[in-house]
């Protein structure tokens, strides 16, 4: 019931008077009137805009937030008003609601806001009135599929699941060229051999000049019968591949078979087999030549190439109605103007105009004002219709094509915008990556410092570590020692993402190679730990160090010292010779290729090296950066 | 030859006359020209009417309610009728929102003539305070008096078995159709019976002002039905 009507019920019940007297049994007895509390004013304050309005204004509506009790959450007793930190611009248009009954979508207002300022004050956006409802929705819906958008291009972009068959691999490369370079050559091949094809369709029928004991031109295809014949043979053979291959790794080979690229496909090489098998029979030969036409629809093949064309494909698609209601237009206007037409020039003699499918003819080229010429009328009449056909034929063209244009603008534009995105994801990604690791470093600094109070009472602060944290610190604090508890809940920790990354390659690289596989799961797991406990040590060893850059910096440095002086010491003691095969030892950089193989030489000591026992040491100076190829 | 002569003269006639007044027909649409003296394009209808009642004070002195009550009748009534007056329409709409299941309309019709005293078309606010006064905070007799006056359509002072009729079935069908136990054809008819045996004291066929106060005022369901909405303002 509408919120204004609620103020007539009074007028309602008054009016069941009327009933009284006709009534066959008594009446029930009326609701305990709850002696109403004086009709107050109700101060609201939202974000320092005060609203003000009846108290039975808002309680109308009593399963939202501000007619329920729920709004006594808010009540701040200080200044005697409800207040709300919320946008004041869109609690203007919640208000209004209260006191229409109606809920309006303002059209400058973000679809997203609005809809959680709704969801805050718990009003259902479906009750949004007709005059703002559809464009509520259209906004809603396309939000919706720019939000679906990403998504999808992220799921694509995603790291590769590791274990994926060589069928999916397949189909992925197919799919995306970007992935593989493999599949970037595969597809400038292909692309090659269309336009090559193409090409070999357009030239064989130029004419190429005379042959011996002849008069009359010949084509080129003719001349170079078997020149062409074998690029023919070439190009369909590499068609073929191509197709049986995307067959083969398609995930659902009906769904393959049935969409369009695949039928293109196949028109594209079937007339050449046709043809193979059709030599021989002279009756069909004339069908043969037929089917060469089908020949042209290769150069279809390049829509998986071009995004551009595909665009052009699904704005027809789209736009299925509007071309219809163009042809239909078209048609009805070709039906009438030709009937008048040719009965106009009925009379005249030699009329070109023999029968009314033959002013068809005259009609389409005068409506698209193309103008031929090679009929006209001559009657009076005959022209003033042909003035009319004209001008009516140029504005039964101009109306759709409009909507087609804003049709292909659009999706044109949602695809500019897939573009833009993923260019724009990898800075967006650097800087997530950045923000992430931030994170992780202000955390691990913390916890460095935090460790050191433990131990030691005075925190030795950075004065530049210092201007940092002065912007938020007690969140900080009681964010750190959150993730502390979480550790210490666990029985893990954190690390940074460099130490997580090669931890990772390194039980990836655990299961690749033949040798000594456990030895090296053994270590990798120890890896784990010694990388947090690589940072304790040190920061044991570094205790007033200025922590400029960061934690990852220092740990960079360090693990470089740690690797530079490694290879020297591997070069000598090197006793494992397959270790020595596996590894080619790149002693220019810090880089090495490493399965994590424990040396069963005997412990080398290191400058570093505290004391601690050696073999965890080892196996942690043995972890080093891998070069991603 | 002088048939195709006279053919294709005709025919070019013919073809003329109908491109002059298709011509014709095309302007007028476009609105350059126009054939009937009235003016092309519709005559918006400003609802004029606009209606602003009597100051508080005077509506004070006719009605029984005091000033805040007043005060929030006018607000309830304005919101739903800013232009200040009912129609016949919006009145029905109103009060068929109350009563989803069934038709109001007829109902609403008469109780719409019952407050529409002055006969004007529309409910002006006064009319309509003034209806709820009686209603609300009027004697019993004025009760009685306003509810016989809303069954007696034609207002001559008597209620016949027709109107009585009328009166039943607008009354029934507010209940629609899903009700327990079903409604059957006849069941408005039957209660007219039973309310003329109880009313018509002279079986004249017809019930008079007086005999409907007696009777009411001798029937116990009926006085304290009466009193039952005296606190709804």
């Amino acid at each position: 019931m509408a919120a204004g009507v609620a103020a007539w019920l009074p007028f309602a019940r008054a009016a069941a008077i009327g009933w009284m007297p006709v009534a066959s049994a008594p009446m029930p007895t009326p609701p305990p009137d709850n002696r109403r509390k004086q009709d107050g004013l109700i101060l609201l304050n939202v974000s320092g805009q005060k609203f003000q309005t009846w108290r039975n204004t808002l309680e109308r509506y009593p399963d939202t937030l501000l007619g329920s009790t729920e709004r006594e959450f808010f009540f701040h007793e200080e200044t005697n008003e409800y207040f709300f930190d919320r946008d004041p611009d869109i609690f203007r248009h919640i208000l209004n609601f209260y006191r229409t009954g109606k809920l309006h979508y303002p059209r400058q207002e973000c679809i997203s806001a609005y809809d959680e300022e709704l969801a805050f004050f718990g009003i259902i956006p479906e009750i949004i009135g007709d005059c703002c409802y559809e464009e509520y929705k259209d906004r809603r819906r396309e939000n919706q599929e720019r939000i679906q958008d990403d998504e999808d291009s992220e799921n694509q972009n995603d790291m590769v699941p590791p274990d994926m068959t060589f069928r999916e691999t397949m189909w992925r490369a197919f799919e995306n060229p970007h992935t593989s370079t493999m599949a970037l050559v595969f597809y400038y091949v292909t692309g090659f051999f269309i336009a090559v094809s193409v090409m070999a369709n357009v030239v064989e029928t130029v004419p190429c000049g005379t042959l011996q004991n002849r008069v009359k031109q010949v084509s080129c295809g003719e001349r170079y019968a078997l020149a062409f014949f074998c690029l023919d043979t070439a190009c369909v053979m590499i068609f073929t591949v191509e197709y049986l291959l995307r067959l083969m790794a398609a995930p659902s080979r009906w769904n393959f078979i049935k969409s369009v690229m695949s039928v293109i496909d196949v028109v594209a090489i079937m007339p050449y087999y046709i043809g193979l098998v059709m030599t021989d029979n002279e009756d069909v030969s004339g069908a043969f030549v037929t089917l060469r036409v089908f020949r042209v629809f290769r150069i279809f093949k390049f829509s998986r190439h071009s995004a551009g064309l595909r665009i052009l494909g699904y704005t027809l698609k789209s736009c299925a109605s509007e071309l219809g209601f163009l042809l239909f237009s078209l048609t009805m206007a070709i039906i009438i103007f030709a009937t008048v037409m040719f009965y106009a020039e009925k009379g005249s003699s030699a009329s070109k105009f023999t029968s009314i499918p033959a002013a068809f003819w005259y009609t389409i080229v005068t409506m698209t004002t193309l103008g031929y010429g090679d009929m006209v009328p001559k009657t009076i009449v005959g022209k003033i219709v042909g003035s009319v056909c004209s001008l009516s034929g140029v504005l039964v063209i101009a109306l759709p094509v409009p909507v087609i244009v804003s049709n292909f603008s659009r999706i044109y534009h949602q695809s500019q915008r897939a573009d833009k995105r993923r260019a724009q994801k990898k800075t967006k990604l650097g800087r997530i990556a950045a923000r992430k690791s931030g994170g992780t470093s202000a955390y691990l600094q913390y916890k460095s410092n935090g460790l050191l109070s433990d131990l030691i009472d005075e925190v030795t602060v950075d004065p530049s570590q210092a201007l940092v944290c002065k912007a938020n610190p007690m969140f900080d604090t009681h964010h750190n020692h959150l993730l502390h508890c979480l550790e210490k809940t666990t029985n893990h920790e954190f690390v940074d993402e460099q130490t997580f990354e090669t931890s990772l390659l390194e039980v990836s690289m655990a299961k690749h190679p033949p040798h000594s596989p456990s030895l090296s799961s053994g270590s990798s797991s120890q890896g784990l730990s010694c990388c947090s406990r690589r940072n304790k040590r040190k920061s044991f060893n570094v205790p007033n160090s200025n922590m400029t850059g960061g934690h990852r910096n220092s740990i960079q440095e360090l693990s470089t010292i740690h690797i530079r002086e490694r290879p020297i010491t591997n070069s000598r003691s090197s006793l494992n010779a397959k270790f020595e095969e596996t590894v080619p030892l790149n002693c220019k950089q810090p880089y090495i290729t490493a399965a994590v193989i424990t040396l069963p030489t005997p412990p080398v000591t290191t400058p570093e090296n505290d004391g601690s026992a050696s073999s965890p040491d080892y196996s942690q100076a043995n972890i080093v950066r891998v070069s991603a190829l | 030859m002088l048939n195709v002569l006279w053919e294709t003269e005709g025919l070019q006639a013919v073809g003329i006359v109908v491109l002059v007044c298709a011509s014709l027909k095309l302007l007028h649409l476009l609105g350059l020209i126009n054939f009937s003296e009235d003016s092309v394009e519709d005559e918006l209808e400003l609802s004029a009417v606009r209606h602003r009642p009597e100051g508080l004070e005077q509506l004070e002195a006719l009605t029984r309610f005091n000033r805040k009550e007043l005060q929030i009748l006018y607000r309830g009534f304005k919101n739903e009728c800013p232009s200040g007056v009912v129609n016949e329409d919006t009145f029905k709409v109103i009060y068929s929102q109350f009563f989803p299941q069934g038709d109001a309309s007829m109902y609403a019709h008469f109780l719409f003539n019952a407050f529409d005293t002055d006969k004007d078309g529309s409910v002006s606010f006064e009319d309509f305070v003034m209806g709820l006064s009686i209603l609300l905070r009027g004697s019993v007799q004025e009760k009685l008096n306003w509810a016989f006056n809303l069954y007696d359509i034609n207002k001559d002072g008597y209620i016949t078995k027709e109107e009585m009729l009328d009166i039943m079935k607008a009354i029934y069908d507010m209940m629609g159709k899903c009700t327990y136990p079903l409604l059957k054809d006849d069941t408005p008819r039957q209660h007219v019976e039973i309310f003329f045996q109880k009313m018509d004291k002279n079986k004249d066929g017809v019930v008079t002002i007086d005999e409907f106060i007696d009777c009411c005022q001798n029937d116990e369901n009926i006085m304290r039905s009466m009193q039952l909405f005296e606190n709804v303002i």
